[in-house]
């Protein structure tokens, strides 16, 4: 029990203080421009984008789709400076040497940035509205859902690749890769079922995917439990992900400790 | 001739304090400082962290704009000819920064000869000349990122000579160097002395300023406590005589006792390591030596080596800096 | 002292291609992003009627010009602040702006690359036949954009360096031009009011030429109108940065801010 208190106790702080210490976006200045105009800017983009081609009766796709999107900002951005920081800051080795549980730790990084993500959508939601966004027929709890769903599923991934970033691969480049792998193969902008067999499988093997498909059907009123399977597999995913990312995690610091290059932490 | 004129300088830097409510702290870096230095001489200005040296640099090399006073170098006033201050001065700031790590020094040196119009011809030769001068030969090709740190300041002292300027500034070039490096830094500094150049540098080490400079400024928070060739400046102390005590642990209080004590004029305290070393300046000679020393053992200090010696130019420096270090 | 500058200007821009040459983020920018915005843009407007893949092309294109030239020159000063070197170049006789130009200029020609890598993806991928329709007169398009860009670089540069804090904006910018320059869709699309800053944007009128020289149809006087319009406002741009650089500088030494991180 007490092993129990003393999880919770480190999870917690663990989580809020790294938030404190690492976040990405300290400077009010910093978090409007990336995640406030950034987002927004991003969205009437590929808003007026796609509705050229398909029309104004498509309104509603696109901005559900990039409403959605913004989550990876935190997830995947905000995730992996996150953990990249501690490596920065020479802190990692002493949360290594520490007796506190790993797990726990690492999940701890994500905890704040899946709130942040959750953030971000809402506004995408808010200024969607704004655009043309109808959500009076919308199934708002499930919405909810999903969008707490995504973030932690995304965020699953932006944990893969901060313990992947520990191996010294250049972390900026990784980023900006997923992002926009994300922004192509997620659906925000495509209509999945109408494109080629391999973008369909790249996207089903992504975090985000399924989000979106959910939420473009409870914004038309559809039922929890119509979109309860797209749900669960995205859960399943970003667990996924997350785990791999701990797996890779604990196989460095072994490796690590191993060669006795802890140091390069 | 006066090469460099420094007359009334005054800076004030604008420190911005807090993040909601910003208030603007005023700090003096220099008081209104007054030297000259002539041509051909080795001038040292000599000072703590803080003292106002690299500012007083900045401002002699164009990088910074005084608050009030006049300076000039070569004639040229710094603020308004600052163009044609910059092609006759070289100047390093030193350290790891301030080339570029991802070129080799070859390169690096091609580069800042065209900031300073070379041309082609003359960098030719030239470059593999101050390569080899400054010992770099045969690794021009190596990228900076692998230079050791007494390299790159090697490579700094190339780049600084590449356009052959009549007037150095050199900030605390011999820091972070070991021991024969700095030596071997110093040799030939001493060297484009002899070519008749200008030399201004700046140190916080006082045996450095004493052995290469002709003449040296004291400089502590913003003004010039003194200005003197070293051995003026050894004159500061040269009645007194230099009580050195090693002692463990000596709390704040002790060092207030002794300063009170009769035929002490002055008490410094300098960590070492595991132990202190008292330096007393004293006017009685050997004579204070044992009011000190039964001082510290009624405190129920432990006392290691106790010399007396006669004064350095340390000393008269740690006495017009106040005793701080 | 002409030829003095010039050699400058090329040992800068030589000098820093080098460094980048390999730097993940470049390849990023400069590749990989304006492919797969080519590959996004492909797949959303195949449907469109009179579908152009050259229209895309070029306009992933621009996007990836763009970005390059933001996000370069947004540290372009900054960097050698970092690296110590501001100082070097500042105290020495040659003018910051002639530095600063070397890499921009080599940013640009970084950044005119990604035209080369979005154009195998439509061949390649969807065998759709490239053609441009005008290709000397796009070719000329491609310069003045160059210029456009070179110039705005210039401004850039400075104003992400008069304050430290003005960086953190950078990413602000980064998609309102791709909507305002009209680069993958017309700006008649935008609300009216955003018009009038589309027309002093000189990469609208760049985004103008190339497309209408490579997927419209086009007459001679509606291009040099257009390259016109893209020099006026290139001089307009040189003399801001121009000011903007008198004004960083005495700023710096002002505040003594040249040396800092």
């Amino acid at each position: 029990m007490r092993r129990l208190i003393a999880s919770i106790r480190v999870f917690i702080s663990g989580a809020w203080l790294s938030y404190i210490a690492l976040f990405h976006w300290t400077h009010p200045a910093s978090y409007i421009a990336s995640k406030i105009v950034m987002p927004i800017a991003s969205m009437l983009f590929f808003l007026y984008l796609g509705t050229s081609a398909t029309g104004h009766d498509t309104t509603q796709f696109y901005i559900v789709g990039n409403a959605l999107q913004i989550v990876a900002i935190s997830a995947i951005y905000g995730v992996t400076m996150t953990v990249g920081r501690e490596r920065n800051m020479g802190t990692l080795i002493y949360l290594i040497g520490s007796p506190a549980n790993r797990l726990v730790i690492f999940m701890g990084r994500a905890f704040f940035n899946i709130l942040d993500g959750m953030l971000g959508v809402v506004m995408g939601f808010i200024v969607g509205t704004l655009l043309g966004l109808d959500l009076t027929a919308a199934n708002l709890p499930g919405l909810a859902l999903t969008i707490l769903i995504s973030s932690f599923s995304t965020c699953g991934l932006g944990l893969m690749l901060g313990s992947i970033s520990l191996t010294a691969l250049n972390i900026m480049f990784v980023n900006n890769t997923f992002f926009f792998l994300l922004l192509v193969f997620s659906g925000a902008n495509l209509q999945l079922d109408k494109m080629p067999t391999w973008i369909q499988y790249v996207s089903k093997w992504l975090p985000l995917t399924r989000s979106i498909q959910s939420a473009r059907l409870l914004v038309n009123g559809a039922t929890l439990t119509e979109v309860s399977s797209l749900l669960t597999s995205e859960l399943t995913i970003g667990l996924a992900y997350a785990l791999a990312g701990f797996t890779f995690f604990r196989w460095f610091e072994f490796q690590a400790r191993k060669r006795g290059t802890l140091e390069a932490f | 001739m006066n090469i460099i004129e420094v007359q009334d300088l005054k800076r004030i830097y604008h420190a911005k304090i807090g993040v909601l409510r910003r208030k603007v702290k005023e700090v003096l870096a220099l008081d209104g400082i007054n030297f000259s230095v002539s041509q051909g001489e080795l001038f040292g200005l000599l000072g703590p962290n803080g003292a106002g040296k690299t500012t007083t640099i900045k401002i002699l090399t164009t990088l910074l704009t005084p608050t009030a006073g006049r300076a000039s170098v070569m004639g040229f006033d710094v603020v308004r000819d600052a163009t044609k201050i910059r092609p006759r001065i070289g100047f390093i700031f030193g350290g790891e920064r301030g080339l570029y790590w991802r070129l080799s020094g070859y390169d690096n040196l091609v580069y800042f000869a065209n900031l300073y119009h070379i041309s082609p011809d003359v960098q030719k030769k030239r470059i593999p000349e101050l390569f080899e001068l400054v010992g770099l030969g045969g690794r021009e090709n190596e990228k900076v990122q692998g230079y050791s740190r007494g390299m790159k300041q090697r490579l700094h002292i190339a780049r600084v000579l590449l356009h052959d300027p009549q007037v150095l500034f050199l900030d605390e070039p011999t820091m972070g160097l070991d021991p024969v490096g700095a030596r071997e830094l110093r040799q030939a500094i001493k060297n484009l002395q002899m070519e008749k150049k200008t030399i201004l540098l700046t140190t916080h080490y006082m045996f450095e300023a004493d052995a290469m400079c002709e003449r040296i400024a004291v400089i502590n928070h913003g003004k010039i406590v003194a200005l003197d060739t070293p051995t003026g400046l050894k004159n500061y102390v040269q009645d007194l005589s230099i009580i050195e005590i090693d002692v463990f642990g000596i709390p704040h209080d002790a060092v207030e006792r002794i300063q009170n004590l009769d035929g002490v004029d002055m008490v410094s305290v300098e960590n070492r390591d595991q132990k202190q070393a008292l330096r007393i300046h004293s006017s009685n000679g050997a004579g204070a030596v044992a009011p000190v020393v039964s001082t510290l053992q009624n405190m129920g200090l432990r006392v290691g080596n106790v010399i007396v010696r006669e004064p350095t130019l340390e000393d008269a420096y740690v006495r017009l800096v106040g005793g701080e270090i | 002292m002409m030829l003095s500058k010039l050699r400058v200007v090329w040992t800068v821009f030589y000098l820093y291609l080098k460094q980048i040459a390999i730097d993940g983020f470049i390849i990023f920018t400069v590749i990989i992003q304006p492919l797969l915005v080519a590959l996004l843009a492909i797949y959303m407007l195949r449907d469109i009627e009179g579908f152009q893949a050259i229209y895309v092309i070029v306009g992933s294109a621009l996007t990836g010009l763009w970005s390059g030239t933001l996000f370069f020159n947004s540290f372009n000063i900054q960097g050698e602040r970092w690296s110590g070197c501001l100082e070097n170049i500042i105290g020495s006789p040659t003018r910051l702006q002639t530095v600063v130009l070397g890499k921009v200029l080599a940013n640009l020609i970084i950044s005119v690359s990604s035209m080369f890598f979005s154009y195998p993806i439509a061949v390649l991928l969807f065998k759709f036949r490239l053609t441009i329709a005008h290709p000397f007169l796009f070719s000329i398009s491609l310069v003045m954009t160059i210029i456009a860009l070179m110039s705005l670089g210039l401004v850039i540069a400075p104003i992400f360096s008069l304050n430290p804090g003005n960086i953190m904006w950078v990413n602000a910018f980064e998609f309102p031009m791709y909507i305002l320059g009209g680069f993958l869709f017309p700006i008649l699309l935008l609300p009216g009011w955003t018009t009038p800053i589309s027309y002093i944007l000189s990469p609208y009128w760049a985004a103008r030429a190339l497309h209408i020289t490579s997927s419209g149809s086009t007459s001679l006087s509606d291009v040099l109108i257009y390259w016109g319009l893209i020099i006026f406002l290139s001089l307009i741009y040189l003399f801001v940065s121009s000011w903007l650089f008198r004004v960083l500088l005495w700023r710096a030494k002002e505040k003594a801010t040249l040396g800092l991180q």
